[in-house]
Order: structure tokens, then sequence, then C-alpha cells
């Protein structure tokens, strides 16, 4: 085994993992010394009906102080700012956050202000601001996933101000995740695949890019092998239990994999589609990883090759010539996309062009691929990216993406 | 109990005074890139006015501090960091990741994947030093080295490699 | 791929190895809030130079550090007492121990995050409630394998609780001096059996399966070399990373019958318990095999690697596991010229005093069967 030269690993969030795992808020809290939690939520999450479950599950056991389902979509500085004032007039002392990426960014928000008393969020932003822990914080995600419930990363915008604060802090990581196969249930296809393919994203990405280390490599390998068996399935079958249980915990072991190792050029790009253009995060993700190992092929592709044993079993990868295997897991990404895209009625986009909002209209205009190319310029997660990309090389990368060609890897500038 | 004893942290005068000196040329050396090279110049043409930024060693420095000036070009203003508002600090977390460094063990992309530096301030700008630092050391370090420092070595003109580096070295030296 | 239906984790460890990975330490105790750590070691590693290397890696730091070098070989309540005033009087808000003080440092680190008397009423299960103040580990390779775990042995009573696992484990080649073989083999041993069992086990979970995974490997493919050949730097520095990942692992899993049956016998016959563990994992796996409960054929993976066990049918994965552990132990009694043992016949165990270990073994565990104890001490011994 490869043993960096140097590396981090952690990970203190507590997992609490099955098909019952919601029962075990009341002792969870107890164990935090909680008595009056304040939920954080959005109206999606209410509307199918988990609120409810939970508020049931925990019966008389709890003094919930306060619900609140007004996060949007996106996290916001003033919801941040009115919960915590709820938080302090409700006289609540933890939080439970359940929903996805944005009401997990929110609730971390939250506890930043009700925890240091601030009234400016901005204060503690940027690395290691904070110095103590925060108040209780139990998250329950109900997409499979972000992986936020298990990263120390916050990202807030401020809508008035055209500011994009993050906040990165151990501090920040929840308590305890509580992973329930009954949240994720519900979740329509078209939403199921899209977090399903930013959760193997996620576990590639760190696989592959420059600060993997050994112990996130397991993590990662354990996510790809459990999206790789159970990701089309609940696709197909929204209501297969275990196969919902598996992607929860792949998304949690590759959020505890990015969390340490990083994500490279897959995230640039996507991060800047997705600001730009509005696509939503885990749809840029399918569409971009295989761009992303393809652009990447000739620093590590020797990496992209071993992850063909989780992908595709022991039989394949025996039976697969070592050159190919890299090219094979391409293919067999491309092929996930496809089959999601046939499972959803052709609401997964294979390639940006086929992308399309509600209204049926095109999000992403090849007009604004330059945009988006320069846009990606200012995005940190190409640290971590074994290869350099400057302005061209983004927009080529875009351009097939958008075709839905693969790259033409004699294209590929290496120094 | 006289078991017990206590060791105050004392100072690394030697390694200090390595780092501080690679950092005075690093801070010339992209001084002089921004007036000599066009995609320094446009990063720097990007910045905000007075854009400040620092390269520090925790807890104590030394640092680099590079300013963008009135002309739009970047201004090395030397190691002390007292007094200066800095819009974007990159810092090493201790004296020895510096030496890793600056004595080219550890390239600024393995530096940052191995945890050894904490940027405060947006990293947008952040990458556009990164980019600019990357230039520079293909400028300053012969290619065997650069090759270490930097992810890929670009393939530039003969003119803007030859020329642009005794242009640079000889500003870097004189300091203009 | 096998997922429990329920299943708990939790591993608040942070994990620094590598290249100058001490000098990061006042950095992480910033983060921590801690700015003057207290540094506590056995007298014979401080004569090794190893406080030596602390010292010089906090230096431009700006932290002071206080240093206490005599922690005993058996130390007691009242040591922890007396360290816990040097604690409290020179304004301490940290602990970094060096190596096998591990356990000292645990039980002084829950008294100062309360006071010495709350010691004793916190042995047994999960009787500590709240985070304690920061604790950094930084192993060397003499250990027993439980130092980043949630447990500790202290003046004849055990303690658990994750709240005990450091906060902070630095591993630095530095300080991951060689050891002699026995010492070596044993804690390697311990993480071995410890991260073999977590893996194996009927309930195992995702993610204390990544920790033992990682350990398993780096084990395997490590402790033969670092035996042949002490100045394998790179070798020893994974070892050490081994012992802290399946420390974790092990604090998150059940505890296996290898570990059970290999300190009944270490304690009855006078042996390491690594390396009884060691001689044993192999019989006890084979058995297991029978059962159908143990996941034994996913051990493949980490033993030998993704092209070996990709090539190796299904139905043959569980025994060519067991095959490669007991090669291990062949290994090592070549590389050490004897000094570790294969079999327990050549561990000096006498036959008589199997039925003793049995006996033993099974009294304390209702799990236990007699004559499956017995069958597995007897293969062990003869190294069938």
């Amino acid at each position: 085994m490869d043993m960096p030269g140097y590396y981090e690993f952690c990970c203190r969030v507590k997992i609490i993992s099955g098909h019952d795992a919601l029962e075990k808020i009341p002792d969870t809290l107890a164990e935090l010394n909680a008595v009056r939690p304040m939920i954080v939520t959005d109206k999606g999450v209410v509307g199918a009906g988990l609120i409810d479950i939970v508020v049931n599950t925990i019966g008389n056991r709890v003094n919930i102080g306060a619900i609140s389902e007004d996060v949007p979509p996106d996290s916001d500085l003033r919801v941040v700012n009115s919960l915590a004032r709820l938080y302090r007039d409700k006289d609540c002392d933890s939080l439970i956050a359940i929903g996805g990426g944005s009401v997990m960014d929110t609730a971390k928000g939250i506890n930043i202000i009700i925890s240091e008393k601030a009234d400016d969020l901005m204060r503690f932003s940027g690395a290691n601001a904070l110095k103590r822990a925060l108040r209780p914080l139990i998250a329950i995600p109900t997409t499979a996933g972000t992986g936020s419930e298990v990263t120390m990363v916050a990202v807030i915008k401020d809508h008035e101000k055209h500011l994009k604060m993050a906040f990165v802090s151990n501090f920040l990581l929840p308590d305890v995740s509580i992973v329930d196969s009954r949240t994720t249930l519900t979740l329509p296809p078209a939403i199921t695949a899209a977090t399903g393919m930013d959760a193997l994203s996620h576990a590639v990405e760190a696989y592959t890019c420059l600060a993997k280390n050994p112990l996130s490599d397991a993590h990662a390998l354990a996510a790809i092998r459990l999206i790789s068996d159970n990701l089309l399935k609940v696709t197909v079958n929204p209501g297969d239990k275990n196969g919902r249980l598996g992607m929860a915990s792949a998304a949690t072991l590759a959020g505890i994999a990015f969390g340490n190792s990083m994500v490279g050029m897959v995230h640039t790009l996507g991060h800047s589609v997705g600001s730009v253009c509005g696509v939503p995060h885990g749809a840029c993700m399918a569409i971009l990883l295989p761009y992303g190992l393809e652009y990447n092929m000739h620093k590590n592709g020797h990496l992209t090759a071993e992850l063909l044993l989780p992908m595709a079993g022991a039989d394949v990868y025996a039976a697969t010539p070592k050159e190919k295997r890299a090219q094979n897991v391409i293919a067999l990404i491309r092929r996930m996309n496809k089959d999601l895209h046939e499972a959803t009625g052709g609401r997964h986009a294979r390639f940006f062009k086929e992308a399309l909002d509600r209204g049926g209209k095109e999000m992403v205009p090849k007009e604004r691929l330059p945009r988006i190319s320069e846009t990606a310029l200012r995005d940190g997660s190409i640290f971590y990216n074994p290869e350099d990309l400057d302005y061209k090389d983004f927009l080529m990368v875009l351009e097939a993406a958008w075709e839905g060609k693969p790259l033409d890897m004699s294209m590929i500038k290496k120094g | 109990m006289n078991n017990f004893r206590e060791v105050a942290a004392g100072k690394k005068w030697l390694k200090r005074d390595y780092v501080a000196i690679m950092m005075w040329f690093m801070g010339r050396a992209i001084q002089a890139a921004s007036a000599v090279d066009s995609a320094v110049k446009k990063e720097f043409v990007d910045m905000p006015d007075s854009f400040t930024f620092a390269l520090s060693v925790m807890p104590n420095g030394p640092h680099m501090i590079v300013e963008k000036d009135k002309r739009g070009l970047a201004r090395y203003r030397g190691w002390n960091s007292e007094g200066k508002k800095i819009d974007l600090d990159m810092k090493i977390k201790n004296i020895e990741a510096a030496m890793l460094i600056f004595t080219f063990q550890e390239s600024t992309a393995l530096a940052t994947a191995r945890d050894r530096l904490v940027v405060d301030g947006e990293v947008a700008h952040a990458c556009a030093i990164v980019r600019i630092l990357d230039i520079v050391e293909v400028y300053l370090l012969p290619k065997i080295i650069a090759k270490l420092a930097v992810k890929r070595y670009p393939g530039w003109s003969f003119r803007r490699k030859y020329l642009g580096r005794v242009l640079i070295y000889v500003r870097t030296i004189f300091g203009f | 791929m096998y997922l429990p239906e329920h299943y708990e984790f939790f591993c608040p460890v942070k994990i620094n190895s590598g290249n100058r990975a001490l000098e990061q330490i006042p950095f992480e105790l910033d983060a921590l809030n801690a700015r003057k750590p207290l540094v506590i070691a056995r007298k014979d590693d401080s004569e090794r130079g190893l406080v030596d290397v602390i010292i010089d890696a906090f230096k431009d730091s700006g932290v002071a550090v206080g240093i206490f070098d005599a922690v005993p070989s058996a130390p007691d309540l009242k040591l922890i007492r007396d360290v816990f005033n040097i604690y409290r009087d020179r304004g301490h808000d940290a602990v970094i121990a060096i190596g096998p003080v591990a356990d000292t440092a645990k039980m002084l680190n829950l008294a100062v995050s309360g006071k010495p008397e709350d010691i004793e009423g916190c042995a047994g299960e999960n009787l500590i409630k709240k985070r304690l103040k920061p604790l950094i580990i930084v192993p060397t390779l003499a250990g027993t394998g439980y130092e980043v775990s949630k447990y500790a042995f202290f003046a004849g009573r055990i303690y658990a609780s994750h709240f005990l696992m450091p906060h902070l484990a630095v591993i630095d080649s530095r300080m991951t001096i060689p050891e002699d073989a026995v010492t070596t083999v044993a804690t390697a041993l311990t993480a071995l059996t410890h991260a073999v069992e977590a893996y194996t086990c009927p309930g195992k979970n995702p993610l204390a399966d990544a920790y033992a995974y990682t350990a398993i490997q780096l084990i395997i493919e490590h402790l033969v070399n670092v035996l042949r050949n002490q100045r394998d730097e790179a070798g020893r520095l994974s070892l050490a990373n081994s012992h802290a990942m399946a420390a974790c692992a092990f604090s998150n899993a059940d505890v296996g019958v290898t570990h059970k049956l290999g300190k009944v016998m270490g304690d009855l016959c006078h042996l390491p318990h690594g390396l009884c563990m060691g001689m044993l994992l192999p019989h006890v796996l084979e058995r297991e095999m029978s059962g159908g409960s143990y996941h034994i054929s996913d051990l493949l993976l980490p033993v030998t690697g993704f092209d070996a066990y990709a090539g190796t049918a299904e139905n043959l994965r569980a025994r060519k596991a067991v095959e490669i552990l007991r090669d291990l132990m062949k290994d090592l009694s070549k590389a050490s010229g004897g000094a570790i043992p294969r079999t327990l016949k050549d561990a000096q165990v006498s036959e008589y005093a199997l039925r003793d270990i049995a006996q033993e073994a099974v009294g304390n565990e209702a799990i236990f069967d007699m004559d499956d104890c017995l069958k597995i001490l007897r293969e062990a011994w003869e190294g069938r």
C-alpha cells in the first residue's frame, strides 16, 4: 500500500444506522444532556411526512422546543439568523437537523450563532475560527447524499451582500448522525439518482485525488461498492428498505472519505456549473465524473483501475486486463448514468445539453460555458486535483460534457 | 517533584533565517514577474485595489507580504506584518512545514494536500496566488526542481522562458 | 456486501501520521483551545531520547511544555494524584502521552477533567458521561495495542468508554524506534487479532471495517519485514498506524473468541497476550468458518490485495485467508530465529495446561463450548 508521506484523518461523529434508528433520538438527546431540541428542516421533508414520523417516534419522551421548516434550497444567512432567534425565544438547548445539505449547513450556522452568542456569523468564517464545542447537534440526512452530516464544513450564502461564507471547523461536526432507511424511502427517482451520484463522486474523487490516505480509501471503497450494488435498485424500486439503508450508509462513508481527502476537478467544474446555471449539484457530479477520470487518467489511471473491483465485482475485475480497467470504470459510470436516465424517465441528465429545468428549458446554454470556465478558476478544490487545469482545459472538458462525447485524450496537456 | 521540568519553546534561528531569505526572493520575484509576465500581470489586474496577501509561518513568522500597488503591479512589502491589513494570509502551520516547502520536498499542491497550510481569506484569491507562485517557481528554478514544485511544467516559448527568466532574476536581485 | 440491520459507531480519535507529524501538535492543541501541554513518559523512554524529540518538535511554536518522565511500570492512584497536582498547579490544559503510558494518561485525563476521587467510580463500561480535556497520544512500537482504544487497564481494573479515547494520535517515525522482536510482534498480533475479529464478526459494520481493513493490510504487508530489518522505518510507521486503526475498530466491535481465549491463556501461562492471540487466530477462524455467520471470505481482500482476491474462487477465499495467517506465524518464527513461537508447544505451554485454559475460558464466558475450545487449543498446540 502507498502510505502517504503525511496524512490526517478524523471523523468524530457518532453514527447510528438502522431501520429503526430514529427511535434512538430520545436516548441520544439524553446522552448529550439535551432536553429541549429545535428541529430544523425544510418544506420538502415535512411534505414527505418525515417530521411526523420523527415526532411520533419521539412521542412524549422529548419536549420539542420548536420546529421550523423555513430552510430554503440554498442556505441563506437571513434564515440562519431568524432561526437562531427562534431558538433563543423558545429556550431550546440543542438542534436536530432533518434534511439535505442546505438544512445541515443552516443548522451548523445556527449552532455557531447560538453557541457563541454572536450577532455576526461572518466573524467565524474561514478555517479554525471556532475554539470550543457548540451546542448538541443531531443530524438526520434525508438524501443519500451530500454527506454533510459528517463534514466539518458549512457554506452559508449572504444573498444581500452576494457573498458565500465558508466555515471550516471540527466543532461544526454534528455530535450524532442518525441514518434510518425511512428517511429516504419517499425520495423521488430523479433526486435519488442525483444524490446517489453525488455520493459516488465524493468517494471516487477522495480515492483518486492528491490528499488520499489509507483510511479514507477504505471508506471510499466501501461506499463505491454499496452505491454500485444499490443505486439503480432504489431508483427503480424506491421502497426497497435494504437498498435505501445501503445508499444511506454509502453516503455517510463517502462523506467521511471526502471530508478527509477532499475532492478535485469534478467538484471544481460542478460547483461552477451549479453557481452559473443553477443545475443541482448531484446532476453536475453525475455528468462530470467520467470526464474528471478521463482528464486525470495520465496521472491517476492506476487508481481509477482499482475502482473496478468495488464497482463491478471480483469476477469482472479478475477477467479484465490491468490496462483496460480504468477505461472500464469510466464506461461503467457512463452506463450508470444511462441506466439512471432510463429509470427516471429521462430526468437524470447524461450530459449538460440534456439538463432541463421544470419547464423543459435547457439549463446550460452552450454560450455560458466560457463563463463557467472562468468561474472554475476561482474554486479551491482544484488544489487537490492531480493535474492542472487552465481556462482552456476547463472549457475543453465542459464542451465534451455538454455534448456527451468522451474526452479527446490526445488534447490533454501533460507538462 | 523533581521528576518534573518545564521547557520553553525557544526558536529555530537557522531555519527561520533560511525561510526568511527564500521568502525575500519569492516576494521580490513576484514583484518582478508582475511587471514582466503577462499571465501574472493579468492575475493582479483581476484582484481588488490595494489587495495585500501574505505567506506566513505560524506562530511568529517569518512573513512575506505582497501588495497590489496603485499601478496594478505587485509590490513586495517585506517580512513584517505589523500594522498591515492582510486580505489573504496563507499560513504555514510551523517552521518545519515551511522548510519542507522551501527546500522543495513538498510542492505547494502536496503541502496543501498534506494539511501543512491554512488559508485565511477568500479561496478564489488563494487560487490566483497559487497560480502566480507556480509561474514564479518555473522562472526561478531549474527545470528539474521546478518539475517537483509545480503540477504541470508548462511549455513556454523560448522568449518567455529565457528572456523572461533573465529579466526576473535581474529585477529580483535589484528590487525593481 | 454485508450491512447489519442496526449498528452504532463512534471514533473520536484524529490520526495524524507521517513526516514531521509531531510539529503539527501545537496547531492541533490550539484548535482544541489548549496552550500548555504536560508530556508524560517513562524514564526509559526519556533516556532513549523520545522526550527530547517532542521538545524539539515544540521549538519555535511559542508553546512551553511541562515534562513528567517518571511514570513507573505499575502506576497507582497515588501517582495519578501527584501528577494531577502538577497539572493543576502549573496551569496545564492538555496531556501528551508517549507510548506505553497511555493508560496512565487516560486516568490522569479523567482526574483533571473532574477530580482524582472520581476515577474509581468510572471503572467498568460507559460510566464516563462527558468529554474529557485534550489528550494526545504519541505511540511507540512498545505498547499493548490498546493505547488509542476506549480501554484503560489501571491498578487491576478495566475502564471502558469512548470518552477515554485520545483526541489525537500522532504517529511519527522518530518515535517508532525499533523494539525487541517479542514486543514488536506481540503488539502487532494483538492489533491483527482485534482487526480480524472486528472484520469477520457476524455483526460487523462498514465503519469499523474501514479501520480494520486498513490495519490488517498494513500488518500483513509490513510485520515480517520489520522483524527482518530493524531499519525499515516506513514499515515501523505503518505498523504504528495499524495499531491505532485496530484500536479504533476494536472499540466499535464485539470482543471476539481469539481475544478472550488469548487473554486467558496469556494470563495462565505467563505469555504475552498478543503472541497467544496470534497462535490461536488461524484455528479459531477455522472453527468459525464452518458456522456460516462469520465473514471470513471477506478477509482475503485486505490480506492479499485486489488481484489475488479477485482471482480466487469465492468458495476458496476463507480457506486461503486462514492459510495466509498460518503462514504469517511460520514466517515470524523463522524471521525471529525462533524467538516468536509458532505453536503453543513451541511456546512451552504444557499439554496438561490446555484443559485448564479451556476450563477458565469457558468458565468466564457462557458462549464457549468446552469441546470446541479444547479442539482449538489442541490444534494450536500441535500447529496443525
